[in-house]
């Protein structure tokens, strides 16, 4: 098998991961809920774990990182507590549907600063142009469906010169790019702990500037008599007994990233996202969605000419090649890149994959089409 | 002697132990006696030696936010003012 939907999860994990999640399984309870030794040990593999994050996040306290059950929870809770009904909220493009139907359930003012596909630029002047308009800004760091790497930084300066909260979502630059809480000033950063972290599924983090108002409430471990969710991060965001396994996983996933590097995942992956578009490139049969592979993480996007991206995807997978096809739960994204009608093929790439499964699949394609 | 750090939560308590285990302060998070917990189920810092430093340490990292005690010999609790 070969393995290419890794900016949906990334399945091949560091060993240390499975091995953490049964040790977790086996050995620990509830962090917060006694002071047992079970209950000891899961209090301190999640402290670790928000530690950890804290550090590779450049995040100053370890109790501003809150763990969710993924980014779209994440991303539930800081927009929850931005995005009101008429709230002026500016996005990119490139949006999941993670940020917009949040967005659109709260009834929001949603606002798109458009731009090409890959045009970092153009997105830029857009976000300057429509800045003084909104109350909310909310931008992915990288498109899911292109792997176009927005100027996420230069953003985050313009909102805070002009005043406006930002909310980032980092569900495919975690890991793989760097994301720095205290460059960014966000109010919210949110990301998966199943993709570029490597932690197991049903696990995420929301990087907070401040508690704000919970999305679940109830049992927290400590004031239990009050009727309202403690003040204090993570506390209040954090209701109910922690995934304690996930966060195990996590944690180790989390090691593996800070010990290969930032820069050399992104290399890797940058490296076989050259070599597959260089390849796939030679062929007539395919319409390939990149700009020379800047300003772009290991992710490409690609239609067949005279083949449905669904035939595409379901002949890959009988030949044992996972990718994922259709909108990719993007619509905005595909608006904004013509895509709409058809949705597109997108192989996407961890630092486990190698360039012999490329080659493997480049070889395939070309016989397919 | 036995004395307790109140803390704010389970997470400011982990903060706190390590703060104190990287100053060579021996200390260990616990479950705080339902009596000294005002709202109900609280964490605090154990600790039996170098109580002034820790605190001189803890209060400059703005990690105290609860109330002081030590443990008589009787196990009873008393409040530090």
């Amino acid at each position: 098998m070969i393995y290419f939907d890794n900016a949906a999860t990334t399945m091949i994990k560091p060993l240390a991961v499975g091995r953490a999640v049964l040790r977790a399984m086996q050995t620990m309870a509830s962090p917060g809920r006694g002071a047992h030794e079970p209950a000891m040990q899961a209090a301190k593999t999640v402290y670790n774990c928000r530690v950890e994050a804290a550090e590779l996040f450049k995040v100053p306290e370890p109790e501003q990182i809150v763990f969710t059950m993924n980014a779209t929870h994440g991303l539930n809770i800081a927009i929850n507590n931005l995005a009101k009904e008429g709230t002026k909220v500016l996005v990119s493009g490139y949006e999941h549907n993670s940020v917009t139907r949040p967005l659109a359930t709260a009834g929001a003012d949603i606002h798109v600063a458009s731009s090409p596909v890959f045009d970092g630029e153009e997105i830029l002047y857009a976000f300057e142009r429509e800045l003084d308009w909104a109350e909310l800004a909310v931008c992915t760091h990288v498109s899911n469906v292109f792997g176009f790497i927005l100027p996420i930084y230069d953003i985050a300066r313009l909102c805070h010169d002009k005043g406006v909260p930002l909310i980032v979502d980092a569900s495919q630059s975690a890991g793989v790019l760097e994301v720095d809480y205290t460059r960014l000033g966000a109010e919210y950063i949110a990301m998966p702990g199943h993709k570029g972290l490597f932690g197991p599924q049903g696990t995420g983090i929301l990087i907070c500037a401040k508690a704000g108002e919970p999305l679940l409430c109830g049992g927290s471990g400590t004031d239990s008599i009050p009727q309202h969710m403690p003040k204090y991060l993570p506390d209040r965001l954090e209701a109910g007994t922690h995934n304690v396994c996930g966060i195990a996983g996590l944690l180790e996933g989390i090691r593996y990233v800070r010990s290969r590097g930032i820069g050399e995942i992104f290399k890797h992956e940058n490296c076989l996202l050259k070599r597959m578009t260089e390849k796939l490139a030679e062929l007539d049969g395919l319409e390939l969605f990149t700009e020379e592979c800047k300003e772009q993480s290991g992710v490409l996007s690609v239609r067949g000419k005279k083949i449905s991206c669904e035939d595409f995807a379901a002949a890959l997978a009988e030949e044992g090649i996972c990718v994922r096809t259709g909108l990719h739960c993007a619509p905005y994204a595909h608006k904004s890149a013509g895509t709409l009608d058809t949705g597109t093929v997108r192989f996407s790439f961890s630092p486990f994959n190698t360039f012999e499964e490329v080659d493997g699949c480049c070889q395939f394609i070309k016989d397919l089409l | 002697m036995q004395y307790l750090i109140m803390c704010r939560s389970m997470t400011y308590a982990q903060r706190s132990v390590a703060l104190l285990e990287r100053s060579g302060i021996s200390a260990r998070v616990v479950k705080a006696p339902q009596s000294l917990s005002s709202n109900g189920c609280g964490y605090g810092v154990s600790l039996y030696r170098h109580f002034e430093e820790a605190r001189e340490l803890l209060k400059k990292n703005n990690l105290i936010s609860g109330k002081l005690f030590f443990r008589k010999d009787n196990g009873e609790y008393q409040e530090l003012v």
